[in-house]
């Protein structure tokens, strides 16, 4: 009868009857993936909607989104700021647990444990990496903690965050294959690692703008460079001609990915919200979506547009120019559709489909130049050469002698919508100076600052992190 | 009334041993003059007696020697009278319903009311019977002290929530253990909305099949249901049948019902104000040159484009609004619904069998289109005397219910579209806004009329249950009885949801939605007892309980959710689905057991000094390995001092009792697997497959336990003057510790949470009841009160009494902090309104506010208003709770009149955060306070609201807190007995006409809402439904 006391669930797995088998492993393995879905809308509000790619003020009431364009200094308990916190380190405890339990009697296969303990690191990095991009200053784990444990856990400096980063990436290299068969298309390659790890030196390198962010001023273009030139030279990837059909539904998994994020649509939970985030309700009435997109429209600045050339074909795949209501009215304000296709919905706003790049190739070439730009070794021509086959594919004229200005311009146009452009900014260091030449052209709102407080580079730490034990976390100067 | 001697009366031996020669008679009438029949008649100190007849008559024989007659009736006080030879003795009783014979149901059996020891509260069981009443929990509102009964939602058929003595558990279920017959039914759990979602132990209960009902306050009561026991017991018993001929009775009401209350929002020419002056704000701000004079087709031209957040519907200044309609939403809304009931119940027995049958139909229209509900019950309580030592019984208890909702209450549903939809449509549209070939006007809300939805829409949940009890009771010995109960509860619900293409999305883009999902919910109880009661040397009566249960549950629940539409609106189930949401499609299961021993010790010396001793041991499957089993002792005292010598002067005092009680029971309303490790599933996909990903979902804890909840209590009870006037008085202190608390920690762990037993909760309050017979004669009138205050304070939280922020929304706006009550409200305090000069001299602000703006205070004094500014502002547990019920009664004539309500509470309202935004757009209707908002320097407003036009975004803060104080006259009942024109009548023994009328009077300082006892938001509310008033006529027939 006292048996009868011992009820095992029935319909969720328990860790006690789990981590047993390469299978168990391989889907607590999958788990840890499942934590990207929010990297790009995170990245879309974070960075897009940070820098001068946007002016996202509303008409009609203050959303989320906004005080990060404008500025204000009460983001700590902004949700979209906090869910990126919470977010990656649930990432992190995922990555955390499996190289806790991995092991080799658990599963023998030299090969199948390697990949799975170089996924979760892989993983753990990029978690890692972003959350020190967003906030600077973050706490360290390495394995998975108790509460009593976590509270004693400071936030650690950022060349400590960045040890473990680089020590993980570079596992990672040594453990993941170079690829994997089509069923696993999506993984993590040493590919990915490698090109990960270079973009990990270039934000490293960064100045710091005196302030304890993502930049150590620490000079490691020419790590960066060989890892780049390393993946260029030997890497499976090549250069796609068509530059839209690197977005095209049809065509996930191009040369041009050396690693995305993968969304399925269909209901299965598995799809993306971004492509509705970055649109508004009003276009998709006017087009015939059956469900909401991102209330109302989150305009693009006119700097942005102003720097494509009207014949830029890279202007019509990433921005929508206006668009007329179901009323018949026009709304001239861009916003970016990069990732929608009006055909090619899933069943609810959850559930859009297409993959979302977060290392393309072209970025891998386009790292290169901008570690040559800083000083690696390496020629004015290999850079200009890097920037017009860019350039070429839209449909512009070649130019030459790149300048670093020149090169972040050109990012800004090949990544407009990805995501990449607040980072961009700060890793080149031409945030501030950027960012104060735009900000008192495009306000004619008068809500944004004149200038940029260089504070404002990262994002304060979510406000009830700072109550949970008094004295744990110190907030971001600034905030 | 006193237990009826049945037996004596039953065994015509005993009166044939004697010779009679004297023979008493005469009439017993109620104090209205009505005659008793069926009152029991005794020779004092003999088993001689007789009952009355129909007219109240008696006739007895007696010895020839002078003796005293014992008058005694259920409900009424018992009367000696004394007789020295044979008389006529015409004997009036008045209705007591405090008569210290009543026998009180507690836990695993019955206790004479002079015996008790513990605080346990009855429901005046007329408070049942002659009002019109759809749920048992309606019924308990107002009529006992410390049992707080909150109608947190006016949807006909929703749960009620009860709390006994406060709170005292912070993550844990607060809701009590209810008890029906003898069997535990499964504790309710809310939902983070409020709601018994998941079903509520009172669902489809018929109230006109209850004959009493007692809630075990303190430990010493309640301790005998151990581990379930901390936040009160409410014990319910139906009817039985009584000897005699078969009783038919017949009762029905119908009437009306409409809402309480509505919303002051703004008019459709307030809205149309607002929104000219923040459009002409946009378009004046948006460039150079461009003025607010400016037409909409100059700004069109000006602008390069229309844009309707820059320019204004020109028909907005043309007297009459041409082409526009005005519409109140609530108008359109709110409805009177009519209502109606029809019970036939039969009873009687023999001196082999009693039972009780009864059936009972229920239609209840809700105060807004398309809310109903729908019941239809019987019951049958069958007992069975196989033999002189056997009893066997079955009580039988099928119900179907159907409530119909289309999504009416709570965030974002149509209540609350209702409440913010644009006051104003074209008037070739009306209400028909943004359904079928109609848009939404084009400066309006974007929802489809939610007036349509509702009308178009599917939401019926449907719940078939049983509650089946077998049992079998057998006499051992004279004094020792077993007794064993099979139980089994029994609930299939299933809810069908539908809303068709042409009431969702928008023109073009229109898609049905389907959902069906449902439960199965089982408890099985069995329980098994030994009892043995004996009066030793006429002074010492023990009492000894022992007994052993066994209890099982399951829940199975699961859900079919369509995808892309549905092939044809006149299909509404989920076959013509055009796709499945796999993703939201699921069937789930989950068990829990408990293995239970436990024993009573009940001893009384001279009737005079009680005894009372409990012990339960609990084994729960909720918990950790190590911490399976929990032992809950209870110990309790009781003197009656009025039947001491030194009282026997003190003639005004009829019955003196001082109780005292100390015990500990258990919280153990978690689910049913808080203490593994569980995996969730969080899906992948590589190469367009889906990739089955499992990942942690919380901390186990191995350790995990129960919370326990240790009560003193220390009570009064006094009758003075006969009993005239009847009071208790309790004291309480309730202190639950090893809380099962979700304690937080960093979100850097990768959880939020963490389930531990830390945490201590302190409770005390008094509670105070008085019932008073105020007049006695032909007119009556009788008073009841109770009132009861309540304190809490939270005395330990996690490892480091780290305060506890939540609730919905940053930044949090509910503290739980050591010292203080729990869940205080914690926000930014609004402290009138920003001027240039406050600016200026460098005023705290929040974001880019400006002049017009709400100033907030900035408490920690650093310059910026931020998070940390804000204070605890206010307490959601009233001081104090209150009801009072007067009857009268005059020549057939009844009045009842239900008053109750609550004090010194508050009520965070996250309704008010929707719907009166700080710097609210312009699009969405809001409260009428915004009439009286800033408008410029010279014409500041009330200093309540802020502009229109600003554009700082907001912070939990003061303007969403109002007092919880209500007054509500819950119940006006005036009846008239028609028995009393039928006199005679062979066929109609007894007739009732009455009216009710509910809810129609009282006042409340709600502006933010609808109920002020809402609780549908972790705590707080977000649009519940407002409270029906209803008016009903009813008749009661005996047969």
């Amino acid at each position: 009868c006292e048996k009868e006391l011992d009820q095992a669930p029935l319909s969720d797995a328990s860790a006690a009857n789990f981590y047993r088998d390469a299978a168990d492993f391989e889907q607590a393995v999958n788990g840890i993936y499942a934590q990207l879905r929010p990297y790009p809308d995170r990245h879309f509000n974070l960075s897009e909607v940070r820098s001068d790619n946007m002016y996202a003020t509303t008409e009609i009431g203050v959303r989320e989104h906004e005080p990060i364009n404008n500025f204000v200094n009460t983001l700590e308990t902004n949700s979209l700021v906090i869910s990126a916190w919470n977010e990656n380190f649930n990432g992190i405890m995922r990555a955390n647990t499996v190289l806790d339990r991995l092991n080799a009697s658990v599963v023998p296969d030299d090969a199948q444990r390697n990949r799975f303990e170089g996924e979760a690191r892989f993983l753990r990095a990029l978690y890692y990496f972003d959350l020190v991009r967003l906030y600077g200053k973050v706490p360290v784990y390495d394995a998975s903690v108790s509460p009593a444990e976590a509270l004693e856990v400071p936030r650690s400096p950022v060349a400590e965050v960045y040890s473990l980063i680089v020590s993980d990436l570079n596992t990672a290299i040594e453990m993941l294959p170079p690829s994997h068969g089509a069923v696993n298309r999506g993984r993590a390659t040493s590919w990915a690692a490698k090109s990960l790890l270079a973009l990990v030196h270039l934000t490293r390198s960064a100045p710091t703008y005196g302030i304890e962010g993502p930049g150590l001023d620490v000079n490691e273009y020419a790590e960066a460079l060989t890892l780049l030139n390393d993946v260029i030279n030997n890497g499976p990837y090549a250069w796609v001609e068509d530059y839209s059909s690197i977005f095209d539904y049809n065509n996930e998994n191009n040369p041009d990915i050396v690693f995305d994020i993968q969304f399925l649509s269909g209901g299965l939970g598995t799809g993306g919200t971004y492509p509705g985030t970055m649109a508004p309700n009003s276009y998709f009435n006017a087009v015939g979506i059956p469900f909401p997109a991102g209330l109302e429209t989150k305009p693009l600045s006119s700097d942005l547009i102003e720097t494509f050339a009207p014949e830029d074909e890279r202007l019509g795949v990433a921005v929508q120019q206006g668009f007329t209501d179901e009323f018949g009215n026009s709304d001239p304000r861009p916003f970016f559709r990069k990732f929608l296709d009006e055909d090619d919905y899933g069943l609810d706003r959850f559930d859009w489909g297409i993959n979302f790049p977060i290392i393309r190739y072209t970025d891998v070439l386009m790292m290169k130049a901008e570690a040559i730009l800083q000083g690696a070794p390496g020629t004015q021509e290999e850079v200009d050469e890097i920037i017009n086959m860019a350039r070429v594919r839209a449909g512009l004229e070649p130019v030459s002698g790149v300048t670093l200005d020149m090169y972040l311009e050109e990012r800004r146009r090949e990544f407009a919508g990805e995501g990449h452009r607040w980072h961009d900014l700060v890793r080149t260091g031409q945030v501030i100076e950027e960012m104060n030449e735009w900000l008192p052209t495009e306000d004619t709102r008068n809500v944004m600052p004149e200038t940029l407080d260089p504070n404002y580079i990262i994002y304060p730490i979510p406000f009830s992190q700072l109550q949970v034990k008094e004295g744990l976390y110190e907030q971001n100067p600034g905030y | 009334g006193a237990a009826l001697p049945q037996e004596a009366l039953a065994n015509p031996s005993a009166v044939s041993a004697n010779v009679f020669q004297w023979t008493v008679s005469g009439r017993v009438t109620s104090a209205a003059g009505d005659p008793l029949p069926g009152v029991t008649v005794l020779l004092k100190g003999t088993t001689n007696g007789a009952a009355t007849d129909a007219d109240g008559a008696f006739s007895l024989s007696v010895p020839e020697s002078p003796g005293t007659l014992v008058f005694s009736y259920v409900g009424f006080s018992t009367v000696e009278r004394s007789f020295s030879g044979p008389e006529t003795l015409n004997v009036t009783l008045s209705e007591d319903s405090e008569a210290l014979e009543e026998v009180v149901v507690v836990g695993y059996g019955t206790q004479r009311r002079a015996d008790v020891t513990g605080a346990i509260a009855t429901v005046d069981s007329r408070a049942i019977e002659e009002r019109p009443i759809a749920r048992v929990d309606q019924a308990l509102v107002g009529q006992m002290a410390g049992v707080r009964v909150q109608q947190t939602s006016g949807v006909p058929g929703r749960g009620f929530s009860i709390q006994v003595r406060g709170t005292g558990s912070i993550n844990a279920s607060n809701e009590p253990l209810y008890v029906i017959d003898g069997f535990p039914l499964d504790v309710a759990t809310q939902n983070s909305g409020g709601g018994f979602s998941t079903g509520n132990p009172l669902d489809n209960i018929n109230p006109n099949d209850i004959e009493s009902i007692q809630v075990l306050k303190d430990a010493s009561a309640a301790a005998i249901y151990g581990s379930r026991g901390a936040n009160g017991v409410v014990i319910i018993t139906t009817k039985s049948g009584r000897a005699g001929k078969p009783k038919i009775t017949f009762n029905t009401y119908m009437g009306w019902s409409e809402t309480a209350k509505k919303l002051d929002v703004l008019s459709g020419e307030e809205w149309i104000e607002r929104a000219t002056e923040v459009i002409n704000y946009n378009w004046v701000t948006s460039g150079e040159g461009r003025t607010a004079e400016q037409t909409t087709a100059e700004r069109t031209a000006i602008n390069g484009s229309f844009n309707q957040n820059l320019m204004l519907d020109e028909r907005w200044l043309q007297p009459g609004y041409p082409g526009l309609t005005l519409i109140d939403w609530q108008d359109e809304l709110f409805r009177k619904g009519f209502m109606q009931n029809y019970q036939v119940a039969a009873s009687g027995g023999n001196e082999f069998l009693n039972y009780y049958v009864s059936g009972d139909y229920l239609d209840q229209d809700g105060v807004a289109i398309g809310i109903g509900y729908k019941r239809y019950s019987a019951r049958a309580n069958v007992e069975v005397k196989a033999s002189d030592k056997l009893k066997i019984g079955v009580n039988i208890n099928p119900s179907y219910s159907i409530a119909s909702d289309p999504g009416v209450e709570g965030r974002d549903n149509q209540m609350h579209v209702a409440t913010s939809h644009t006051p104003v449509s074209e008037d070739t549209v009306g209400i028909d806004v943004n359904t079928g070939n109609n848009r939404n006007y084009q400066w309006g809300f974007s929802r489809n009329s939610p007036v349509r939805v509702i009308e178009q829409s599917i939401g019926d949940t449907e719940i078939f249950r049983t509650l089946a009890t077998v049992y079998g009771e057998y006499s051992i010995l004279d004094d020792l009885t077993f007794r064993s109960t099979i139980n089994l509860d029994h609930s299939d619900a299933s809810t069908k949801s539908y809303r068709p293409a042409a009431v969702s999305g928008v023109l073009g883009n229109r898609q049905a939605f389907g959902n069906f999902s449902g439960y199965r919910r089982q408890t099985f109880v069995n329980e098994n007892t030994l009892s043995y009661n004996r009066m030793f040397a006429d002074n010492h009566n023990v009492s000894l309980l022992a007994g052993a249960s066994y209890n099982y549950g399951s829940f199975n629940n699961f859900q079919i959710r369509s995808a892309e539409g549905f092939g044809s609106d006149d299909i509404t189930t989920l076959n013509a689905a055009n796709n499945i949401n796999v993703g939201q499609t699921y069937t789930a299961e989950s068990r829990n057991t408990m293995l239970s021993y436990f024993g009573r010790v009940q001893y009384s010396f001279m009737d005079r000094y009680l005894l009372g001793v409990t012990v339960r041991r609990d084994g729960s499957s909720r918990f950790g390995d190590d911490t399976k089993w929990g032992t809950f002792p209870s110990a309790s005292l009781g003197w009656r001092i009025s039947e001491e010598a030194f009282m026997s002067g003190v003639d005004f005092v009829s019955d003196m009792k001082l109780r005292g009680s100390w015990g500990i029971s258990g919280n153990n309303g978690i689910g049913n697997y808080s203490h593994i490790a569980l995996l969730g599933f969080s899906n992948y996909t590589f190469g367009g497959n889906l990739a089955t990903g499992q990942v942690p979902n919380n901390f186990p804890n191995p350790d995990l336990g129960w919370e326990e909840s240790e009560t003193y209590n220390i009570g009064l009870d006094l009758g003075l003057f006969q009993n005239r006037v009847f009071t208790s008085f309790d004291y309480y202190t309730k202190t639950n510790t090893n809380l099962l608390l979700n304690i937080p920690v960093p979100t850097a762990t990768g959880f939020s949470t963490a389930l531990t037993n830390i945490g201590e909760v302190y409770n005390r309050g008094w509670e105070f009841e008085i019932a008073t017979h105020n007049l006695t004669g032909a007119f009556r009138w009788d008073t009841n009160i109770n009132l009861s205050h309540n304190e809490n304070e939270v005395r330990q939280l996690g490892p480091n009494n780290t305060p506890i922020q939540g609730g919905d929304f940053d930044p949090p706006h509910n503290i739980l902090m050591v010292g203080e009550p729990m869940n205080v409200i914690y926000v930014v305090r609004r402290n009138g309104i920003l001027t240039q000069e406050d600016i200026d001299s460098g005023a705290a602000l929040y974001g880019n506010q400006t002049a017009g703006d709400v100033r907030y205070f900035d408490a920690n004094n650093d310059g910026v208003i931020t998070a940390d500014d804000r204070v605890m502002m206010g307490d959601r547990n009233p001081d104090y709770t209150w009801g009072i019920t007067n009857s009268f009664s005059f020549k057939g004539f009844d009045l009842r009149v239900l008053v109750q309500g609550q004090q010194g509470g508050q009520i965070y309202s996250l309704f008010g955060r929707a719907t009166d935004r700080t710097s609210m757009g312009w699009v969405e209707n809001t409260l009428g306070v915004h009439r009286d908002r800033w408008r410029s320097p010279e014409d500041p407003g009330d200093g309540s609201r802020g502009k229109a036009t600003g554009r700082f975004g907001f912070i939990k803060n003061s303007d969403w807190i109002y007092s919880s104080d209500y007054w509500r006259v819950r119940n006006i009942t005036l009846g008239y007995d028609l028995g009393r024109l039928m006199a005679g009548n062979k066929f109609v023994q007894g007739a009732r006409i009455y009216a009710s009328a509910e809810n129609w009077f009282g006042g409340d300082k709600y502006e933010g809402g609808y109920n002020p006892e809402a609780v549908n938001s972790g705590g707080d509310d977000y649009g519940a439904f407002p409270l029906a008033k209803s008016m009903t006529f009813g008749l009661n027939l005996t047969f």
